[in-house]
């Protein structure tokens, strides 16, 4: 253990934002879950935020309104968006 | 007549990546393997690389050591084809009913490139990205010495040609593999070593050159190494004549 401890939904998120961006060099053990991942953290930008919504959507049938006044605290690390990952597929499955 | 000096010159294709290598291929020219291999672009921070197709990382490593940090060169960006993978991977994506990726539509236009050449090196002047025939190449260079004409001290003229999609191979015939050629032109010499061209454009009554083995581009890289005389390229009813004055 070395205190950057994921979950497994947010270790696959984690490895998703990796493929999908193509993030050089990045291993997804090393990024904290609790990490911005905009601006100075990972350091995504807008361009990334819509990829890695469409990648969502893909992999989890998921919905993103992209009009959320949500969706940026949403996407704000790898924590919360695993939160909002678990809470879609509640939501779609039901 | 379009009248230039060629300053410097770099190129890249799979497996060709320095001065003594094209030295060779220019001596004896083959046909090479072509494994989507591309330059590493080591010279752009990894967040900004990770944006850079195929097409793009060998305009850029060709073009990169051709402009000084401190400089602003107007920029000619050619390419015949264009990204037809890209293209391909978009339009697979629409038959399928699939959402289009906003990283590769955003990037799908033809001077995707020259975009990403100004915002990574902080070039705000002018650049052009053009789309021709066979001869692109000679109309990159009529574009270049426009440019000249208008009063920019040096022009950074690229022609970068990748091997197309599977499903277009049997209409392309004139890559017979991914190639890229950055030529720093000026109308006067600052160096001793530039070789001085002119172009001329005649008309042709003849068929279509089907003898020019390879592309033009790559010809003219032959003649620089070779220091040839001439050279001659036809297309159609378009006749270009290259002569080496120095």
């Amino acid at each position: 253990m070395n205190g950057l401890t994921h979950t497994p939904l947010e270790l696959e998120i984690t490895q998703l934002i990796i493929d999908t961006l193509n993030l050089e060099d990045v291993a997804a053990v090393d990024v904290p879950a609790g990490q911005p991942l905009f601006g100075s953290g990972l350091g995504l930008d807008s361009v990334d935020a819509l990829e890695l919504a469409l990648a969502l959507q893909k992999r989890y049938a998921i919905r993103i309104a992209s009009d959320s006044k949500d969706a940026r605290q949403h996407f704000s690390t790898v924590t919360s968006l695993a939160a909002f990952v678990d809470a879609q597929r509640t939501l779609c499955a039901a | 007549m379009i009248d230039v000096y060629i300053e410097q010159w770099r190129a890249w294709a799979p497996g060709l990546d320095s001065e003594d290598a094209w030295h060779d291929w220019s001596n004896a020219p083959q046909s090479l393997a072509d494994n989507g291999e591309q330059p590493g672009c080591d010279f752009v921070a990894a967040m900004q690389r990770r944006r850079l197709s195929r097409l793009a990382r060998m305009t850029l490593g060709v073009a990169w050591p051709l402009c000084g940090e401190q400089e602003q060169l107007p920029l000619v960006f050619a390419s015949r084809h264009g990204e037809s993978p890209r293209t391909y991977a978009l339009l697979t994506d629409l038959v399928d009913e699939q959402p289009l990726s906003p990283t590769q539509f955003g990037l799908s236009v033809h001077n995707a490139v020259a975009g990403q050449w100004s915002m990574l090196r902080g070039q705000r002047g002018e650049s052009v990205a053009i789309a021709g025939e066979a001869d692109t190449f000679e109309h990159a260079m009529l574009e270049a010495a426009a440019l000249l004409a208008e009063g920019a001290p040096a022009v950074i003229v690229v022609i970068a040609e990748e091997r197309p999609a599977e499903a277009y191979q049997p209409w392309i015939h004139d890559v017979p593999f991914s190639y890229a050629v950055a030529l720093r032109v000026t109308a006067t010499p600052s160096t001793p070593t530039a070789q001085h061209w002119q172009l001329r454009l005649a008309r042709s009554t003849g068929e279509a050159d089907s003898s020019s083995a390879w592309p033009h581009a790559l010809n003219f890289l032959r003649a620089l190494h070779q220091r040839s005389a001439s050279l001659q390229h036809r297309w159609k009813t378009r006749q270009w004549i290259w002569q080496r004055l120095r």
